[in-house]
């Protein structure tokens, strides 16, 4: 795995300080930039995991058709016209006219006619093996709704909602009527329960179109469950007594119908996988030829809102066929992209490459095996990219790491990866980021005087190690502090010493913190800003992580 | 192995592109169309290509036994697959990046889904309207309903191509004529 770079979203904690990176809680509070957003009101990170969601429209994936709200719950959350998927391999069906029965094989020319079947162009399936067909090529779901609305669990849905429908609205009539004898805290608390089973109750009544002529039975037979509930208590519900049995349903629950299907099945394929069964929102019919063609299930376009403040963090363009956002607030365009490169990797992969010429390409090693040998000490270097039309100043500093003393301690820092991180702790500039680059020969940076470099942290190694890394450190060509600045960018060089009995990860926790002056509103990225200049700061952690460590036995074995 | 003589006989009917390779003994049918880049290699056999077939581009065919490799009217080779079967019948497709087998001999309006292998061990026939399909390979038997559609849809994109390849590449002749 390449080495990564997550940034800390603080939701789950009350603790703006995120869990070390060694316990199991560090990986739900880190997420990867790209799916941060950024509340400009609360000057904070939102993930996904805090932001609220609410669906802004529904369509077909499809034929893109929008799905007005209203009738999503009518139309089941499928698409009501003329997408179905294929029962077999889940493909979209074609309808296509059939075949003329008789002639040379050639379509005659004009106007094709009826009856149309529904093909799959991929597994050739075909609605006639069912017998299934059509008059017209279009409205597809309106042809098939009667067998839709005849089948028995759907009538057994429609009943059973009908007999709670009764119910619910009895108890909300109750709830109304009784709420304002009640004290107002009280009051406000059932009236807002009120307006929830109203709404819910008021949805579940909603006609569905087609549906009634079908359960007459159903819809008189609850009539008179209403009138006596009603007369007794309000609270009480009558007995449900379903349409039909539950074991008699073919395929629905096991039974002796389908051991003797089992026992004279001749080919495997007859029953339905899983895969295609699971497809099915009611019954999941156990022989293949029982399934049916499926409409093809709505999406969802949403936005999302900021938990504290609730302002709009996302919001897509209405039209299915639009894949632009009217607001996009991420992250990514407020916060510095940090990228790592790890140079021996590099390093690794060009000698790499070089074996590889001349072999044959099933003899290459594409990747080399990714990992630090224990005992040793690597560059690292974080890439880091301003994405603000206002130059920033960054300091990193490493989350220092306590190593517990309590009893049990010990075991603890057994599993923790002992090494050290030297990361420059001055802070150092990015340029803003622009669409004509003016900074090209800027190099002022280039060079940071060694004194202002330092050493982030040290987990549980020991000074001797850090000792010996500054004293030839300055022998050898820099590695540690500002190595390059261009364009909005600047790599910083770091540095990790493992231990000799380190294992597990080279992961640790960093604090990024950065200010930027805003000189004018109508420059700045961040328009909320008074046109006065004035320096702001932010700050956010990360988790930096390297890769594994490999033990020097196992680097030894390689060899 | 005495080298492999090249034989081209190409129907004055049939579209096949200058840039296609092709070598041994290969007769090509009338109206049947070979894209650029394709590759028709008779190694060991010759290879015989019957009409209106489409064969499209970085398709291979390799004829690798010593008994001529029949392959019969309106196939439709789709890019970049690769077929080694001593024989194919009529009307089939063999989808893009698909690869058969020599140990596979294909019979009529039989499709080898997108991507397929097969390739099995012991020699095989599929029968008419074997449809192959999906990562796993599965088979299942096509009704043949939407076979005079699909027929009727391959002869009007051949026909299509016989218009329009000659206007944009150059063509290659058989030997004899
Ligand atoms: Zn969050
Ligand atoms: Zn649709
Ligand atoms: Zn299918
Ligand atoms: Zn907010």
């Amino acid at each position: 795995m390449a080495p990564s770079v997550l940034y800390h979203c603080p939701c789950l904690s009350t603790s703006d300080i995120p869990p070390p990176p060694h316990l199991p809680s560090s990986s739900h509070s880190f997420h990867p930039l790209n799916t941060l957003f950024f509340c400009e009101e609360c000057d904070a990170v939102r993930c996904n995991r805090c932001v609220s969601v609410e669906v802004s429209s529904y369509y077909c994936p499809n034929c893109l058709f929008e799905v007005p709200s209203a009738s999503v719950r009518a139309e089941k959350n499928r698409c009501a016209r003329n997408c179905f998927m294929c029962p077999n391999c889940r493909n979209t069906l074609a309808a296509v006219p059939a075949d003329p029965e008789s002639g040379d094989g050639r379509i005659p020319a004009g106007v094709a006619e009826g009856p149309y079947i529904m093909y799959c162009n991929y597994c050739r399936w075909d609605s006639a093996e069912i017998g299934i067909t059509f008059e017209k090529p279009t409205g597809l779901a309106a042809q098939l709704q009667k067998y839709e609305d005849s089948a028995p669990d759907s009538l057994e849905f429609d009943r059973l909602k009908e007999h709670f429908d009764a119910f619910l609205r009895t108890s909300a009539l109750a709830a109304s009527t009784s709420g304002t004898h009640h004290h107002s805290t009280h009051h406000s608390h059932s009236l807002h329960t009120n307006s929830i089973t109203a709404a819910a109750s008021a949805a579940l009544a909603r006609d569905i179109p087609g549906v009634g002529k079908y359960n007459p039975l159903a819809r008189s037979t609850t009539g008179r469950g209403y009138g006596k509930d009603r007369s007794v208590n309000k609270d009480e519900m009558t007995e449900y007594r379903s349409r039909s049995e539950i074991a008699q349903t073919a395929g629905a629950g096991g039974g002796e119908p389908d051991v003797e299907l089992m026992n004279s099945l001749e080919e495997v394929g007859e029953v339905a996988s899983l895969e295609q069964r699971w497809e099915n929102s009611w019954v999941t019919p156990l022989q293949t030829k029982q399934l049916k063609p499926i409409r093809i299930p709505l999406h969802s376009k949403r936005s999302k809102r900021c938990p504290a403040c609730t302002h709009i963090l996302i919001k897509p363009e209405q039209k299915s066929q639009s894949v632009r956002y009217k607001i996009k607030l991420m992250a990514a365009n407020y916060l510095p992209g940090i990228v790592i490169v790890l140079p021996h990797m590099r390093q690794l992969r060009d000698e790499l490459s070089k074996r590889n010429l001349g072999k044959s390409v099933a003899a290459q090693v594409d990747e080399p095996p990714p990992g630090m040998v224990a005992g040793n000490t690597y560059e690292f270097q974080l890439n880091l990219t301003n994405p603000l039309y206002d130059p920033i100043e960054v300091r990193l500093s490493v989350q220092r790491v306590h190593v517990s003393t309590a009893p049990g301690g010990t075991a603890e820092k057994a599993r923790r990866p002992p090494f050290a991180i030297s990361l420059p702790t001055a802070k150092f500039p990015i340029s803003p980021f622009a669409e004509a680059w003016e900074y090209e020969d800027d190099e002022d940076m280039f060079g940071v005087e060694d004194d202002e470099l330092g050493i982030g942290m040290g987990s549980s190694l020991s000074a001797s190690v850090r000792g010996g890394r500054e004293k030839d450190g300055r022998a050898r060509p820099k590695t540690v502090g500002v190595l390059e600045r261009k364009a909005n960018k600047t790599v910083v060089g770091g540095e990790v010493v493992i231990g000799k009995e380190a294992q597990g990860n080279v992961k640790f926790n960093m604090l990024v913190s950065y200010t930027y002056r805003s000189d004018d509103a109508e420059g700045g990225d961040l328009g909320v800003h008074p046109s006065k200049p004035e320096i702001r700061r932010f700050e956010f952690y990360t988790v930096v992580d390297l890769g594994p460590i490999i033990s020097r036995e196992e680097a030894r074995m390689d060899l | 192995m005495p080298p492999i003589r090249d034989k081209f006989t190409i129907h004055s009917k049939a579209v096949v592109c200058q840039d296609v390779e092709l070598k041994g003994d290969i007769t090509i049918g009338a109206g049947t169309i070979v894209h650029p880049k394709a590759t028709i290699f008779a190694i060991a056999g010759p290879i015989v290509i019957g009409s209106g077939c489409i064969i499209e581009e970085a398709t291979i065919i390799v004829n690798r036994r010593k008994e001529v490799m029949r392959i019969g009217d309106e196939n439709l080779f789709e890019v970049g697959c690769r077929v080694e079967c001593p024989s194919i019948g009529d009307h089939n497709t063999i989808s893009a990046r698909s690869r058969v087998h020599h140990t596979v001999r294909i019979s009529n309006h039989c499709v080898i889904g997108v991507g397929c292998l097969v390739v099995p061990i012991e020699d095989e026939v599929l029968d008419d309207y074997t449809i192959v399909y999906g990562p796993g390979a599965e088979r299942r038997k096509w009704s043949g309903r939407g076979k005079v559609q699909e027929a009727d849809l391959r002869r009007k994109h051949a026909d299509y191509l016989r218009e329009m390849i000659p206007k944009f590449n150059r063509l290659r002749r058989g030997d004899g004529i």
